[in-house]
């Protein structure tokens, strides 16, 4: 009797999550929908991203001040080191195409044949 | 002599005993699941068969001794782990198609490097897929490719195909693949050129932050969260579920950030001009015309897609110029439809089998 009033509970729990799930997605969405929401969440992310920059300016000034790479030093570096990592590659490609084949695992047969319209399987597998 | 009758009734004290047993049960598993490490994913054998920057192309080892000639090749979204394609055992399309007997190779991504900002449509599709598909092709020995791409990856497959009407794809696969940019929805009012200032955007941070996309993604259903915390603990002392909820719960966090001038271009062309609806589209000084696709086309689209909706998705199969296409719509949403527990039974089946009988 316990277990069914709990079952009972649990399924109507369920059931009104999901319903406020739909509710709220709903008015979520008609609201967030409009022009006046993006205007005020484009108006907000700009100010956001005005803070970022100044505050990224002034990072810049104060790591040059103490003698130290800025953020856009080490970019650069990052950006050299993958340059460098892509000319390797290719090298590398280049050799690999001159090698013997490394690779030599066993491969399947390549001859598997779709099911027949009545449901027989067209090759031996399992 | 009879037992004096207690003041309560019997039931009521029973159930209440149950439901406090219950919050406790409940609390003890709550503990064990947050200091549970992240929950495994992706365990069908594989290999990496090639990597560069935020580039993985992988290799599942096939599960039959004989498959399909044509080797298939996934294509993962640029916001999203592929993952998603292997959730768990059982429950991975993955492991389904190895088991259908397809040649399984996926293109996934990790998170892009600062210094991969500058990656765009060109980069993703005349350079990262067409060096996977010759990847593929080397490792398979076969030139005939069928290709697989699931949403934002579709869109990066169907720019590959149009701008290589003569190659390789044999088959080719969309799942839950927007073209018509101006009909997706909430995405495209908060996108609103008149408002979003994506090159503001771009220029400061370089990389959208992964907790953006995530942001985004979650804003079109901001009550899930929340309803699925609420499902959690009511239904935390089922183990299938708790595994369920954990594995698609760290899918959803472990987003991608996304490259700045990627952002930039797709906003552009695609959301602010839907240069791949109008056929106007070029890439790398390619003409990425839909029409210029004539290999047999899948699409499948979810009932109930919040990301893709349904008005976006509909005009491809009228846009390609293929004689051999399909559309085929599903009940689920825009992942469920993917891995969702009822997807071995939905749409893994109709994807395998459309594809078997052009697979050979």
């Amino acid at each position: 009797m316990a277990d069914k009033q709990n079952d009972q509970t649990a399924q109507s729990f369920s059931e009104m999550v999901t319903q406020w799930e739909r509710n709220f997605d709903a008015f979520a969405n008609q609201v967030m929908g409009t022009e006046a929401y993006s205007q005020a969440m484009n108006e907000m992310q700009k100010a956001q991203l005005a803070m970022q920059r100044t505050l990224n300016q002034n990072m810049g000034d104060q790591l040059a001040n103490l003698n130290l790479p800025s953020r856009e030093d080490v970019i650069q570096l990052t950006e050299m080191i993958y340059q460098l990592d892509r000319r390797l590659e290719r090298i590398e490609e280049k050799l690999a195409l001159n090698d013997a084949p490394k690779r030599n695992k066993k491969k399947p047969a390549r001859t598997r044949q779709p099911k027949e319209a009545d449901g027989k399987e067209g090759d031996k597998q399992p | 002599m009879t037992e004096p009758s207690s003041p309560f009734d019997e039931d009521l004290l029973a159930g209440m005993q149950q439901f406090f047993q219950h919050a406790v049960d409940r609390s003890r598993r709550s503990l064990e699941i947050a200091a549970a490490p992240p929950h495994p994913v992706g365990l069908t054998p594989k290999e990496v068969l090639y990597a560069r920057g935020t580039l993985r192309l992988y290799h599942y080892e096939p599960q039959c001794d004989e498959v399909y000639r044509i080797p298939v090749l996934l294509v993962m979204a640029t916001t999203n782990k592929a993952f998603i394609f292997d959730l768990a055992p059982g429950q991975s399309m993955i492991e389904y198609m190895l088991q259908q007997g397809f040649d399984v190779y996926v293109i996934d991504w990790e998170p892009p490097s600062y210094a991969e900002r500058g990656l765009t449509l060109a980069d993703y599709t005349q350079d990262f897929i067409p060096t996977c598909i010759r990847k593929v092709q080397e490792d398979s020995g076969e030139e005939d490719v069928s290709v697989i791409g699931y949403c934002m990856g579709g869109v990066l497959s169907l720019i590959y195909a149009a701008t290589h009407a003569d190659g390789p794809v044999k088959n080719l696969v969309c799942l839950t693949t927007p073209v018509d940019f101006h009909k997706m929805g909430l995405t495209q009012v908060w996108n609103d050129p008149r408002y979003f200032d994506v090159d503001s955007l771009v220029d400061t941070v370089g990389i959208l932050s992964a907790e953006s996309v995530t942001q985004m993604f979650e804003m079109q259903r901001p009550a899930q969260r929340l309803a699925g915390q609420l499902r959690l603990w009511d239904q935390i002392l089922d183990d299938d579920f708790v595994d369920n909820y954990r594995a698609f719960n760290r899918w959803g966090e472990e987003t991608l950030p996304l490259a700045g001038e990627y952002l930039r271009e797709t906003t552009k062309e695609l959301s602010w001009s839907n240069k791949l609806f109008t056929g106007e589209l070029v890439v790398d000084g390619k003409e990425a015309k839909l029409s210029d696709i004539n290999v047999p086309v899948l699409s499948i689209v979810a009932e109930h897609d919040h990301l893709a909706p349904r008005e976006s998705t509909r005009p491809l199969l009228d846009l390609v110029s293929s004689e051999d296409k399909e559309e085929i719509m599903l009940k689920g949403g825009h992942v469920s439809l993917m891995a969702g527990p009822r997807a071995i039974k939905r749409m893994w089946p109709c994807l395998s089998e459309w594809l078997g009988l052009r697979s050979v």
